[in-house]
């Protein structure tokens, strides 16, 4: 669950690590002196979208970003600071640890960036005075151990699968930290009940749903064989506008729900359906299949195999679908 | 792994429990005791249920475990497992959270017991043993070994693969910290004497495919080796059904992957169907 990043601020508190003075608002509000106004929204780009904006007129700002539909406002005091660095904290797969990710440049581009290196603290013990000493070295900068063990806190207490300082501002105060970037382990909420109140958030309903840009909706079980049909469909020469898994021994409402959830976006022009059926049943999802195609008028274009493949064929045929044998004609007749 | 290993079933009673000990024996795995806190004294199929893994060890020689436990309790079930001694545990179950899994899967190692998943389909030695849900019917007996980072797509390839058949077939698992990685089981069928050929089906996130290419172009990977990577249409940042399968800070990107395969000199086929036609060809030389 992606939080925030007046939340993240929240938990950063919490943990120890310091932040700028500041305050939700949700309509314009007048907050004297130079402040820096920021929308609050999941996705990443806002300064380039200028969704930040450092002003003295605070009403007027929010109410521009208003008329954008953002309805969510961090107004913070002006930081003046020399340099900024990037800092983070993930589990690393490699070794199974948790790493701190660090380069003496903030702000910029990190993926891009060569000058980033990566501390892996090992999981039987405790920060230590020389793993703080090293990251520190590589920065230039003394004073980094609140923030490394709020981040290791973020990990290991609040289950956060990422947790991301960008930038990292060294100011005459020390260390603030001017963004945050907050992913929490979906599978681990069920112990953070008492922050999910806090927040006064839910917990997110499924991730096996992602939005992409093209018009070809696509859903799939497994993880694998969803993503191998999404990018079938790219090489053919279409646009994928979804993943969507419909897991392990999915049913016919998981099925007819998947169909709607896909179909209803108003780019999606064709549906690719590939099902393999293990423990998944071929005719729970052929019934589905109809149900959920009923409810959307669009061209339904299916493959199904696997575990009870004939009734499942049967069912399809007799109401008119066409079924396929793989999904590359499937696909190729999709993108005709 | 072989038709002669002993298997626990840990959360027998449950409904997956039952209904995949049920395939697995019908399969021909030797399954010779479950567990279920609570229903101790009971059986199941014939198995005798008992409440600790403890007890079942003390009645039966136990080699290996496979766990459909709850997502809550699961770790628990796991060091359970490892602290009875029995060298191998396969855990079915999804949604551990990242960190106790990491905990887990060290605790394992420094006590010599092997995990395989979580997350995971489990493995298949055709013609021998199921540990695992995969649909048995799918795969054969033959030379291919695969190893996969994902569920259907490996039935999928197993599927067409069903000329040459496999030796064995291990799904790893779908999470960021898994048990046994990529590398370690194409390094198993680089020793074993069944597997002539090994595919690899990879997805976005992690470096595990990339270890694999390093392996090769170090020379200790000599058998023909096929790559697919799942994954070439997927957004930065956005998870794609596994937990595993996500790129942060640009670490195992598609891209990055195909690009060290290819520095490696293994062959890596565009779409699933096309690892039999590559793998044809690599075989015919």
């Amino acid at each position: 669950m992606k939080l925030y990043e007046y939340e993240g601020k929240k938990i950063f508190s919490i943990v120890g690590i310091p932040i700028p003075k500041g305050q939700v608002v949700y309509s314009p509000v007048n907050v004297p002196g130079k402040v820096v106004v920021k929308a609050q929204l999941l996705e990443g780009g806002r300064g380039k979208r200028g969704l930040v904006r450092v002003t003295e007129d605070s009403f007027s700002t929010i109410s521009d970003m208003m008329k954008e539909g953002i309805s969510t406002f961090l107004i913070e005091e002006f930081v003046s600071h020399d340099r900024e660095i990037y800092i983070s904290a993930m589990m690393d797969r490699e070794s199974g640890n948790p790493m701190i990710i660090i380069s003496p440049n903030g702000g910029i581009n990190i993926e891009e960036s060569k000058d980033v290196r990566t501390f892996v603290i090992p999981l039987d013990r405790t920060l230590m005075r020389y793993d703080v000493d090293a990251m520190e070295k590589y920065v230039g900068y003394r004073g980094l151990t609140p923030i490394v063990q709020g981040l290791l806190k973020l990990l290991l207490e609040y289950d956060a699968e990422l947790a991301e300082i960008n930038p990292l501002a060294i100011t005459e105060r020390g260390a603030l930290a001017l963004d945050s970037k907050v992913i929490l382990d979906d599978n681990a909420l069920f112990r953070h009940e008492e922050l999910l109140n806090e927040l006064r958030r839910e917990k997110p309903a499924s991730d096996s749903y992602v939005e992409l840009d093209g018009d070809i909706g696509i859903i799939g079980n497994g993880a694998g064989l969803t993503m191998a049909t999404m990018d079938l469909v790219k090489l053919m020469g279409g646009n994928p506008a979804d993943f969507f898994d419909v897991g392990g021994g999915a049913d016919m409402q998981k099925v007819a729900f998947a169909i709607e959830r896909v179909g209803t976006n108003p780019r999606v022009k064709k549906i690719v359906i590939n099902i393999f059926g293990g423990i998944t049943r071929c005719d729970e999802v052929a019934k589905g299949i109809l149900d959920g195609h009923s409810k959307v008028n669009k061209p339904i274009y299916v493959r199904l195999t696997g575990t009870k493949e004939d009734e499942g064929k049967e069912i399809l045929t007799k109401a008119g679908i066409k079924v396929y044998e793989d999904a590359l004609s499937a696909i190729g007749d999709a993108l005709r | 792994m072989n038709s002669n290993t002993r298997v626990l079933v840990q959360g027998i009673t449950g409904k997956e429990g039952s209904f995949h000990a049920s395939m697995m024996m019908r399969y021909g795995t030797k399954i010779v005791a479950g567990v279920t806190p609570g229903k101790g004294g009971s059986d199941v199929l014939g198995i005798p249920v008992y409440d600790t893994v403890k007890e079942a060890t003390k009645e039966h020689e136990i080699d290996a475990s496979i766990i459909f436990v709850p997502a809550k309790f699961a770790s628990e079930a796991v060091y359970e497992a490892v602290d009875s001694g029995i060298g191998l545990v396969v855990v079915i179950t999804e949604h551990i959270p990242v960190v106790d899994v990491a905990k887990f899967v060290r605790y394992a190692k420094s006590r010599g017991t092997r995990i395989v998943g979580p997350n995971c389909p489990g493995l298949i030695v055709p013609g021998e043993s199921l540990l695992g849900i995969l649909p048995s019917k799918y795969f054969k007996k033959g030379n291919v070994g695969i190893v996969s980072r994902s569920g259907t797509l490996t039935y999928e390839v197993a599927h067409l693969l069903n000329e040459t058949g496999q030796s064995t077939v291990i799904g790893i698992g779908g999470d960021p910290i898994i048990g046994t990685s990529l590398q370690e089981v194409v390094q198993e069928f680089e020793e074993d004497q069944q597997t002539d050929a090994i595919v690899i089906i990879g997805e976005i996130g992690g470096t595990m495919e990339e270890k694999v290419a390093q392996l090769k172009k170090e020379g200790k990977l000599t058998k023909p080796i096929v790559a697919y990577i799942a994954g070439l249409t997927a957004p930065k940042e956005k998870r794609m059904g596994h937990a595993g399968a996500v790129v942060y800070m640009g670490m195992g990107t598609f891209e990055s992957k195909v690009e060290m395969f290819r520095k490696a000199d293994i062959p890596v086929a565009k779409t699933p169907y096309e690892i039999r036609d590559v793998l044809t060809k690599i075989l015919r030389k």
